[in-house]
């Protein structure tokens, strides 16, 4: 449990700095099984972006409906989205049919030993990260700031703080590497 | 927020890098907290998200738990633990939030599961037993998968045969996760049910009628994990044949299409009811809060002519209300709290119900202060860059009420009670009114309810302004003018009156009360023989009027024909032959056989 909160800390860290062009040397099981690294894409791609999803969390499922809209927007365009679910206690069915009925659109992957988690350094779901296309880590955090603490939420977000992302990286603008806090159920949970 | 939160565990893990033996358990320390205040809510097919039955349910959220628990979003009511106890209010202790939080921190231990409490039996079905009468919306409703709050009403004919008395309510949501509260009124008007008709959707989407309401001196309405219970023996109310309940469903979507459909439970009896509880409310309707005002104030207070007893409190206000404080200070000057919010959520809204009802003695001031914050640092505010807001029932706007239900010792004190109550609220209702009309001058049925409360109120000057609009605004309608007249004539403009009452005839040659209203100022202004025939024609065209009889009897004797008026009186007695009327109507009989006028 320590060792895991020690190993986020310092990755974290290290991972603003990512040499250019890198894929991740991670291979994460999709839902057949397979071994996949997160954040490969297709050359032409300009952004993966990275979504930290839980079955039974609701403040992560109230935010299908704005996650759809994203990838419909933003796919076309070329971003690439992952839905990573790290809660091992989650099966391969579950997530097959919280996909379903959520509308969630994406690839999804597991996360098991949090190798991603660790990699991006998130703490809640959901929680996104964006890589722009040469791999970068340009924004860690929440989709908006609908949320400002757990039992607390605005009437409307006020800060689209996700969309903004994809949008300055897709612009060609350049982006000043940040984070945001996120609200969310905590993932360091998932593994006790 | 999510790294702070971290950092607080990581701290305490770095001192202890080993397993605590003083650290709380589940089996010991948690297990019994979550089973007596959480899983009522937090359990399979139960209102609440997750389920908190099991240790695994529980370690997968440990620092959630943590957290709502230390935020005091969970449990979800917001009555300070300083007012109570109220029914079913369980209200965490520091202590226990912090044991909660450092078992968090030392990873969520399971411990000895010999320690474990047993895991509570949750009832099934209906909580108040079987219903006599179950009713839900004729079709399921499609909640959409976005958004943060929608509310929307719907409208059930109650197909009861003759008046039944009702010991309670129950409200099942049907679909727990995302049916967030339930506001329940009953509709004697058609209204309503034309409101639901109009919309092609199930149910409706806007205000509730002015005509739903509760039954009188009852709240009714449904929180999750809240069963309002059967009323005691004696306080049973009535419920009219034709009736249609109003269901407002307040719900929160849960990021897919969702399908909606409750079923209410009623519960009769056979006891007449003995005693009659009185609502009395406490508010303001002047509210006007200036953007960027942090701290409003406003405060309202009522002094209790009779002893009373406070059975439960209703808070009522939306978005921007910060702290609410209900206060009775009893004429030896100790106090009492009816309530207290420190942090008011407009989501988590309640009928807060006393475990013992309070007593007050009679002159005792129950007194009310709602602050609220429409700056731009308010999170909660609906409106960013804040503008000016003011009471409405619109969610754009503001309300700042406390419903009190009180309960007097006899019938005397319950009148005694409801004669110093109502012209207060009627008074507030109208600064309410005018704030409406403001907003909606055009709005004919504001302007008849407004014009009638002012009736009430004795403030005939302002029932003929709101009238005269109405009459403008719909001057083809004979009831309008004939409104109007009446007015008029209350506030003694006599020849205005009979103006009006005359556009009313022209409009509508069959509209009795408008005959019954010209003759008696004709009869008052000593011209009997023209009051006679309007007079006439108003019991021709309406015999079940009992005014008009009686204006008929005093014009017949005005005019020396003490037969017919002896007749006229004997017809009204007959059509109500009720106190205190009946006494009134006897003394004429008695003056008009003897062919004398009546003495007044």
């Amino acid at each position: 449990m320590l060792i895991q909160r020690i190993s986020i800390a310092l990755i974290a860290a290290c991972v603003m700095n990512a040499p250019l062009g890198a894929a991740s040397q991670l291979r994460l099981p999709n839902l057949r099984g397979e071994l996949v690294d997160p954040l490969a894409r297709p050359a032409s791609a300009k952004a993966v972006v990275v979504v930290f999803l839980s079955v039974a969390c609701p403040i992560s499922n109230r935010y299908a409906p704005e996650l759809r809209r994203l990838h419909d927007h933003f796919s076309p365009r070329g971003v690439v989205f992952r839905l990573v679910y790290p809660n091992p206690a989650e099966s391969t069915e579950a997530i097959r049919r919280h996909l379903s009925e959520y509308g969630y659109r994406g690839l999804a992957l597991k996360d098991p030993r949090h190798e991603l988690v660790a990699l991006v350094g998130a703490t809640v779901t959901p929680e996104a990260a964006v890589y722009d296309a040469n791999g970068r880590l340009v924004y860690r955090g929440r989709i908006d700031d609908l949320y400002v603490h757990i039992g607390l939420q605005r009437p409307k977000a006020t800060s689209p703080d996700l969309e903004r992302t994809l949008a300055t990286v897709l612009a060609g603008g350049a982006v000043q590497p940040g984070t945001t806090p996120a609200v969310g159920c905590f993932i360091a949970d998932f593994l006790r | 927020m999510a790294v702070a939160t971290i950092a607080a565990p990581f701290a305490a893990a770095l001192n202890a890098l080993q397993p605590d033996a003083a650290a709380p358990t589940f089996a010991r320390d948690i297990a019994p907290i979550l089973f007596a205040r959480c899983v009522t809510c937090h359990n399979p097919g139960g209102p609440a998200p997750f389920s908190l039955l099991t240790y695994a349910d529980a370690r997968q959220r440990a620092t959630l738990i943590a957290t709502a628990a230390r935020n005091r979003f969970m449990p979800p009511w917001k009555a300070s633990r300083s007012s109570g106890p109220f029914v079913g209010q369980h209200p965490l202790s520091e202590d226990e939030i912090d044991r909660i939080a450092r078992w968090a921190a030392a990873g969520a231990p399971e411990g000895d599961r010999k320690h474990l409490p047993q895991t509570p039996r949750l009832a099934e079905g209906w909580q108040l037993g079987k219903p006599d009468l179950i009713v839900s919306p004729a079709e399921p409703y499609t909640l959409r998968a976005d958004g943060t709050d929608v509310f929307r009403i719907f409208v059930i004919p109650l197909p009861t045969r003759g008046s039944r008395l009702v010991r309670g309510v129950e409200f099942r949501p049907g679909n727990p996760r995302v049916v967030h509260h339930a506001n329940l009124r009953l509709d004697r008007t058609e209204t309503s049910r034309r409101y639901d008709a109009d919309d092609p959707e199930p149910g409706y989407d806007g205000l509730i009628a002015h005509s739903a309401a509760f039954p009188e001196g009852h709240f009714l309405g449904w929180t999750p994990g809240q069963v309002a219970p059967l009323l005691p023996k004696g306080l049973s109310w009535l419920l009219d044949e034709g009736t249609d309940l109003v269901v407002e469903l307040h719900m929160r979507p849960s990021g897919k299409t969702e399908a909606v459909r409750p079923s209410i439970g009623f519960y009769f009896g056979d006891d007449l009811p003995e005693r009659m509880p009185v609502m009395l409310r406490l508010g303001r309707q002047s509210i006007d809060i200036p953007p960027g005002e942090a701290s409003y104030s406003i405060t309202d207070s009522f002094v209790l002519p009779v002893e009373v007893e406070v059975l439960a409190v209703q808070p009522h206000s939306h978005q921007r209300a910060r702290h609410v404080t209900g206060i009775a200070t009893l004429p030896d000057g100790t106090t009492r709290r009816l309530i207290e919010i420190d942090d008011w959520d407009f989501r988590w809204q309640h009928v807060y119900r006393f475990v013992s009802p309070l007593t007050l003695p009679r002159d005792t001031t129950l007194s009310l202060r709602y602050t609220f914050d429409n700056s731009a640092g308010n999170p909660r505010n609906p409106i960013l860059p804040p503008r000016r807001v003011v009471w409405g029932q619109r969610s754009a706007d503001e309300m700042g009420d406390l419903w009190i239900q009180l309960l007097a010792r006899s019938a005397l004190d319950r009148a005694t009670l409801v004669d110093r109550i109502r012209p207060k609220v009627l008074a507030e209702d109208v600064i309410g009114f005018e704030r409406m009309i403001a907003s909606e001058p055009d709005d004919v049925a504001l302007r008849n309810d407004a014009a009638q409360v002012y009736l009430e109120l004795g403030r005939p000057a302002e029932a003929v302004a709101h009238f005269a609009a109405a009459a403008r605004l719909h001057p083809e309608a004979a009831p309008g003018h004939f409104n109007l007249g009446t007015a008029l004539a209350v506030a003694g403009r006599t020849d205005e009156a009979v103006d009006q009452f005359r556009l009313a005839l022209r409009l509508d040659p069959r509209y009795g009360r408008a005959y019954n209203n010209l003759g008696g100022i004709l009869l008052q202004r000593g011209r009997a023989d023209e009051a006679l025939h309007h007079l006439r024609e108003a019991v021709r065209l309406d015999r079940t009027n009992v005014q008009a009889h009686i204006n008929l009897a005093d014009a017949y004797a005005a005019l020396g024909q003490f037969d017919l008026a002896v007749r006229a009186v004997e017809a009204a007695l007959r059509l109500d032959p009720r106190e205190p009327a009946s006494s009134a109507l006897r003394a004429r009989l008695s003056a008009y056989r003897q062919r004398q006028p009546l003495t007044r």
